[in-house]
């Protein structure tokens, strides 16, 4: 369904190379693409993978690849090309069990810091983290949508239960978010690749190969892409890269909230965990437990709003997630003060409802 | 404007030491450019870490992209290959890369070669990586003196183009910075229609030429006597380009794998809750196969359904299992705390639900229906044995086994099993059948199910 929505999304370009958990999409868009106009193509490594489609999306074509952490781990150094010279890319990462090579059919969410935190300088990637094959088709969607809008590279955060388990999808009752491309520099003669008109805004694309002359680097550039040192145009750019992201962070923000005005609790989850959380929560709710839940499909930037408003009045908050130190929990963490903050983690099989339920009977007792 | 102008830029800075060899490429690449009279636009200058790097800014009217370090050749690749599915065609990808980009980026070369990309790579070799102080490259001639072998270098040097060779590269060629025939050789390198790559042999002023007895006049010297030649390599230059290659593969007739239909019924199943099933067999015995014609039934019957498949990282020895659950209502979680139902079809489906706790998570009302073969005892649960392997097949025992458990616990109408058996293939629906047969004649003798 993450190919499915890929297609939906208008990519027209896929390099890919195997990996389990993440094979599947790399089969289902080199069957499909072609097929419908584009091209999808076998890399001979991840690194490669991810250049060809950042070159493809250069040359102004919608490009995705898809891999699992250890592909990720050698994607990381093309991932910020991307993030630095502007380049719209999504990336599927799969989870499976890590670190290392790891358990390769074994799901996970210990990626969380991998996807997030691998940056130079700390930007901010934005993360979309499906629970199902619906969620899978709808946020690969958006992923799309806000690559392009904010020509940003954007991670699907997806793991090897997600991806892999087949379930039934209600067809008709799928979003089909409205599709967003990349704002086009239109000819003149002083256009500037990286000025935007805001502090935050987002440079209009001209395509290599097109008319206007595309200039991209890598390096630290001004706003025209010329190397400089010790130029304040320079530290512009590179504020604004992280600027453009953070004025979309409320309206990036996608949840799934399903809260109670006097709850006691909040349990905040993502991913495959949320589906156990969200069963646990309906038999917590029978058993007379006052607790809201929080499904986060945005992982990053992170939905604060949504998060004051989930806790707001809640005395304990638990953040549910398959790894063992917590790493969402912990990138929370700051904008929850004054909360106790409880994690509910393991590692080798998924969070079940009754392991939730029993560490929120804890917690709340 | 004048032609030269339009290329490289004739008041540009060059930012090259004294006499380095990527003064004298620039320029004559700029030459090259120009004798083609190719448009400006349809050139993109893709270039590498170092201080070949530097060279897409002396360039104004190309399309520049300045990439990460041996990363250029595929970031150009990448633009060509969508370049071939797009109208106009015709972007002339350029790369320019020293030895160091070329031996990490290796791969690169090594895959647009194979795919015989229409792009062209310039790899100027001047032995030595010099922006980052004259350390040794994979391309130093033995016992050349950098800052990392100051004793000279003692590791034989990679011949980049017998490997590319050995790849399939159409065009490659070899040429002194200094020669006279370097213009025409880059011309010829963009010119061709597939993957071009000229090797340009040059010296690094800053170190190569202060810590080695060297000057332009020996660098001849240098590359013959490592074995090489100067000028063009013979090659399969009739190989066909990318473009075509792939014009043939879309236009070729593909086999269509279709997805397995699932028909429609006017039978609902009548289910009142969840009901959460663990199948459990040796790979290769179409266990998982099994447990998906279970789903698509229930999807048919107007049910949601899940099926979590494990398997160990090899494919086909071991245990494989399907962990499913169908519902009247949309499922959240999709594991197994503990099954109503367990198939256990061989010894290796036992094990593995013994190691992964399932065994352990069964109650005393959930049915386990175990083939006679396995001798274990389970701990609770009704225990049902059958010779499923035996009287089906080990291949048709996991079919054979949710035959013998629908035939007393009717989940699904019989509609939904004949519907989406009628949608298999001719030989596999026959098999399929068989087996439910032997599944449901088995039930009829045995009691407890």
């Amino acid at each position: 369904m993450l190919a499915e929505g890929a297609l939906a999304a208008g990519c027209r370009f896929f390099a890919g190379y195997p990996i389990t958990p993440a094979s599947e999409i790399y089969e289902v868009m080199m069957r499909e693409l072609p097929a419908r106009g584009g091209m999808a193509l076998s890399a001979p490594d991840e690194i490669s993978s991810l250049c060809y489609c950042v070159g493809a999306s250069l040359r102004g074509l919608k490009a995705m690849t898809a891999t699992s952490g250890p592909g990720w781990a050698l994607m990381i150094e093309t991932a910020q090309y991307a993030l630095m010279t502007e380049t719209p890319v999504v990336v599927a990462l799969v989870q499976r069990l890590g670190p290392s090579t790891g358990g390769a059919t074994q799901g996970a969410q210990g990626d969380i810091g991998l996807a997030e935190f691998s940056t130079s300088g700390g930007y901010t990637l934005p993360v979309f983290s499906p629970s199902n094959a619906a969620e899978s088709f709808e946020l690969t969607i958006h992923a799309f949508n806000w690559s392009e809008r904010l020509r940003t590279p954007v991670l699907l955060l997806s793991d090897k239960e997600v991806g892999m388990t087949s379930e039934v999808v209600d067809d008709e009752a799928l979003q089909n978010p409205e599709l967003v491309n990349r704002e086009l520099a239109t000819a003149q003669a002083d256009y500037a690749p990286y000025a935007a008109q805001e502090p935050e805004g987002v440079p209009a694309f001209a395509a290599v190969g097109g008319e206007i002359k595309a200039t991209v680097t890598g390096s630290a550039h001004d706003s025209q892409g010329r190397l400089r040192k010790n130029s304040p145009q320079v530290i512009d750019v590179l504020q604004r890269l992280q600027r453009k992201i953070e004025a979309h962070a409320e309206e990036m923000a996608l949840v799934r909230p399903d809260l109670d005005p006097d709850a006691r609790g909040l349990l905040i989850s993502y991913g495959v965990t949320a589906r156990a959380a969200r069963q646990a929560v309906g038999k917590l709710r029978t058993e007379g437990w006052r607790i809201s839940f929080l499904q986060i499909q945005t992982l990053f930037p992170i939905p604060r709003k949504w998060l004051d408003r989930a806790a707001a009045g809640v005395e304990a908050i638990l953040v549910a997630e398959e790894n063992l130190t917590g790493q969402y929990r912990a990138a929370l963490t700051p904008y929850l003060s004054g909360k106790r903050i409880f994690g509910i983690n393991r590692i080798g099989r998924l969070i079940s409802p009754s392991d939730i339920a029993r560490a929120v009977e804890g917690v709340m007792a | 404007m004048t032609p030269e102008a339009l290329y490289l830029s004739p008041t540009a800075k060059l930012p090259y030491c004294r006499g380095c060899g990527h003064l004298l490429v620039v320029r004559q690449l700029s030459n090259a450019l120009e004798h083609l009279g190719l448009p400006p636009r349809s050139v993109v200058l893709t270039t590498d870490i170092g201080c070949v790097g530097l060279a897409d800014s002396l360039f104004p009217y190309l399309h520049t992209v300045h990439t990460t370090h041996g990363r250029s050749t595929a970031f150009a690749t990448g633009m060509a290959l969508a370049d071939a599915i797009l109208e106009p065609q015709g972007l002339k990808p350029i790369v320019m890369i020293g030895d160091g980009g070329a031996m990490i980026g290796l791969l690169h070369l090594v895959h647009a070669a194979q795919l015989n990309v229409d792009i062209t790579v310039l790899v100027h070799n001047n032995f030595m990586f010099g922006m980052t102080g004259g350390q040794h490259s994979a391309l130093s001639p033995l016992n050349w003196v950098t800052a990392t072998t100051p004793e000279g270098n003692w590791t034989p040097p990679l011949d980049l183009l017998s490997l590319l060779r050995t790849a399939h590269a159409a065009f490659l060629a070899r040429q002194l910075a200094t020669s006279q025939e370097l213009a025409s050789t880059l011309a010829d390198a963009i010119n061709f229609p597939g993957f071009s790559v000229v090797e340009i042999v040059e010296l690094c002023t800053a170190y190569g030429t202060r810590w080695n007895q060297v000057s332009g006049a020996s660098l001849q010297e240098i590359i013959l006597r490592q074995g090489y030649t100067l000028g063009e390599v013979e090659t399969e230059m009739e190989r066909p380009t990318f473009r075509e290659l792939y014009r043939h593969e879309m236009e070729s007739p593909r086999p269509k794998r279709a997805k397995p239909a699932v028909p429609c019924i006017n039978a609902p199943a009548k289910l009142a809750g969840e009901v959460r099933l663990v199948v459990a067999g040796t790979a290769g015995e179409r266990v998982q196969s099994a447990a998906a014609l279970f789903c698509r039934a229930a999807l048919a019957a107007g049910l949601y359904s899940t099926q979590k498949n494990d398997n160990p990282v090899t494919q086909g020895s071991g245990f494989s299992l399907s962990e499913i659950c169908v519902s009247p209502k949309p499922i959240e979680y999709t594991g197994m705390e503990s099954p109503d139902v367990a198939l256990v079809v061989s010894e290796d489906g036992w094990k593995e639900l013994q190691a992964n706790g399932t065994v352990a998570a069964c109650r005393e009302e959930t049915l386990l229906l175990l083939d006679a073969e396995i001798e274990a005892i389970p701990p609770r649960g009704r225990v049902i044995r059958l010779p499923l392997r035996r009287e089906a097949h080990p291949k048709r025992a996991a079919l054979s086994a949710m035959a013998a458990w629908l035939a007393k616990n009717p989940l699904l109408p019989a509609e939904a099993w004949q519907a989406v058996l009628a949608a298999e293939p001719a030989e596999r629906r026959a098999e399929s059948m068989a087996a439910l047969e032997v599944g449901r004649r088995l039930a009829c003798c045995s009691g407890g199910l």
